[in-house]
């Protein structure tokens, strides 16, 4: 099976799904795995999707835009050659929020603290409102780093903004937001000993 | 993919509302370290706390780092002493509590509970000897608690027990008068005392536990109060009490959650056995950590008021049934507590006049536990004070339920002035006892009073 990544951005109306994806049952593609979102007025969506022999992109991204040519869609298509690697191999994944007063640059720069410490950001949020700002994100942390040394760090360089960082495994929210069992995390982060307690 | 507001939501719970987790609480069974040889015993003792609580701390912060939950205190809670150490001399009785103390000291827990004796139905020697060296054990170490229990529904109560602890607290009182009688804060009197209780100054390591175990004791007044005010504050129409009930319900599932996963964790990482969550909205002196305040936001204006145990009803229940849904290993007493040197609101109610020692019987009837941290006049005789025990017990002999009293008759103050006992402990003024010695004859009878029927409940 021969599997291509596509993404489609187009200003957000009634109808461009069911375009995108007719133009991909048309070529016989079945989809494996959908994200879809609305920011602003702005739809954007990235599908995998699966074919039983070689395509060329470019004839499915035409394909793409020539059903939804009504839309004005923005589309790109990759081939997935299966080079993906772990980036974070035996990483937990934690969620990390932080809040504080809106500057521009914030993302940038916790990006950049996460990216030196090897976390991979695999999800995420971020909105103002008025002068407030918010980011929720999902991340893999590598084993050796201690979830309490990251969110030092993420308040260290906001400390001028005033931003608050959290930084917390996934499991306190599963817990806290889905009635199945409390399930503990499998894997282990040997996270010495740091205090951390929240404000 | 976690959606912003459920993340907001539980972060919100820490940051703004206080949710914590009050106590991680292992429990140790000592069964195994009874020697005649007193020195053999202590050091049994050391060897095993330092066996199984050597890396508590250690792996709390960890823990408490992973998912950025504070976990207030870390304590320790032993087999009732009376057992373990039973046959020994008073003089063994306070080397094995001075061997608590210092083991509790040097892994790090600020508080070891199971100095205890478990009296309901007649005592043993050994177990009255303990509760004789209540006062001399409470004034002269620091973190050993001690819990003794005077009556169950199915043995009925101990009267004798009771007479004599009337004796210890006066005798206890004194011996830290420095500090408004504060050694009395480290003893509680039980009635259907529960064996799984992470809090204290009442937690011990009860019959049919395993070696070693993990309870978690998790609080969040705060967060119930909020829910209730946001509740009251956006609904388009007055909520009806069904409503607030089925708010205070949720919001317990969310606490009860975040105990069971952090006492799950810290039992993994330490090898060891998880046992129950215990969710009670425990308050502290803070402002915004109170259960008065959250009947204040359903509604009682003034503490004490009419109304006021029907309300701590309700809440009582909806956390218990928000708290079951959540886990099936609930356990403890989970419930509220109306501990009101240690309640903010409450302490200023009783500081207006709302609040009586009377209208707290009544409550504790549907709460729990009971009479806790109440300061009463230190010229109170102590068979005042036990027949104020005795009340509360029957309360909850009759009822099927726990109930316990934990009072400080401060010494050299009277009715109306201020009882500080510092930090979580908090401060209150001393509420009169009505008719104070008008019972003396009564106490004195002894004896027991005889186990409730089980039929024709009505």
């Amino acid at each position: 099976m021969h599997t291509y990544i596509v993404t489609v951005t187009a200003a957000d109306r009634v109808g461009i799904v069911h375009a995108v994806t007719g133009a991909i049952s048309e070529r016989g593609g079945n989809i494996k795995e959908l994200s879809q979102t609305v920011l602003r007025g702005y739809f954007t969506i990235i599908l995998a999707v699966e074919f039983d022999g070689p395509r060329d992109p470019k004839g499915i991204r035409d394909a793409v835009a020539t059903r939804g040519e009504r839309f004005d869609l923005n589309v790109a298509v990759l081939p997935d050659e299966g080079r993906h690697v772990d980036p974070v191999p035996g990483g937990d994944k934690f969620i990390l929020t932080v809040l504080g007063e809106d500057r521009p640059g914030n993302i940038h720069r916790i990006a950049g603290s996460l990216a030196r410490r090897g976390v991979n950001i695999v999800d995420l949020h971020a909105r103002t409102e008025g002068p407030r700002f918010s980011l929720v994100m999902e991340a893999f942390l590598p084993p050796d780093l201690k979830p309490a040394d990251l969110r030092t760090e993420l308040e260290q360089f906001g400390a001028e903004q005033g931003l608050e960082a959290y930084v917390q495994h996934e499991d306190i929210f599963l817990a806290t937001n889905e009635p199945s069992p409390v399930r503990v995390g499998s894997s282990r982060n040997p996270e010495g000993s740091d205090v951390v307690v929240p404000h | 993919m976690y959606r912003t507001e459920d993340v907001l939501a539980t972060l919100g719970m820490v940051r703004h509302y206080k949710l914590d987790v009050r106590t991680v609480t292992m429990g140790i069974d000592l069964q195994s370290c009874a020697s005649p040889d007193v020195s053999t015993l202590c050091g049994l003792v050391r060897d095993r706390l330092l066996h199984y609580a050597g890396r508590l701390r250690e792996v709390c912060q960890e823990v408490q780092g992973r998912y950025g939950i504070p976990i207030v205190n870390r304590r320790i809670a032993v087999s009732p002493i009376a057992s373990v150490a039973a046959g020994h001399t008073t003089e063994g009785l306070l080397a094995v509590a001075r061997t608590m103390d210092a083991t509790a000291e040097e892994v790090g827990v600020d508080l070891i509970g199971g100095f205890t004796a478990q009296v309901q139905k007649g005592w043993t020697e050994s177990e009255k000897r303990l509760i004789e060296a209540l006062p001399e054990v409470l004034s002269t170490t620091q973190r050993v608690c001690s819990s003794v229990n005077v009556g169950t529904t199915a043995a009925g109560i101990n009267m004798d027990a009771i007479a004599l602890l009337g004796r210890v607290l006066k005798e206890t009182a004194e011996r830290t008068r420095s500090h408004d009688g504060f050694g009395c804060a480290k003893l509680v009197i039980f009635g259907n005392a529960p064996t799984d209780n992470p809090f204290m100054a009442g937690a011990f390591h009860g019959s049919g536990e395993p070696d070693c175990v993990i309870n978690i004791g998790v609080s969040g007044p705060g967060v119930v109060k909020a829910a209730v005010e946001d509740l009251v504050k956006t609904a388009a129409v007055r909520p009806t009490l069904g409503e607030i009930a089925e708010e205070i319900k949720s919001t317990a599932f969310r606490v009860t959650r975040v105990g069971e996963l952090i006492g799950r964790e810290v039992a993994a990482r330490l090898g060891v056995a998880f046992g129950i969550v215990d969710l009670s909205l425990a308050p502290t002196p803070q402002v915004g950590d109170s259960v008065g305040e959250i009947l204040q936001a359903m509604g009682v204006a003034r503490l004490g008021a009419p109304g006021s145990t029907a309300a701590l009803a309700l809440l009582n229940d909806a956390v218990k049934k928000g708290g079951s849904f959540a886990s099936s290993s609930v356990g403890g007493l989970s419930g509220a507590f109306v501990a009101v040197s240690e309640d903010a609101a409450l302490a200023q109610a009783v500081a207006c006049g709302d609040l009586t020692l009377a209208k707290l019987e009544a409550m504790t009837a549907v709460c729990s536990v009971g009479l806790d941290m109440i300061a009463v006049p230190g010229d109170t005789d102590p068979e005042t004070l036990a027949a104020l025990i005795a009340d509360e017990v029957a309360i909850g002999v009759i009822n099927h339920k726990t109930t316990a009293v934990r009072v400080i008759p401060v010494p050299g103050k009277a009715a109306g002035e201020r009882a500080v006992f510092g930090g979580l402990f908090g401060e209150m003024d001393i509420l009169p006892i009505h008719a104070a010695g008008g019972s003396t004859a009564f106490v004195r009878h002894g004896g027991r009073i005889p186990a409730p029927l089980s039929s024709l409940r009505n």
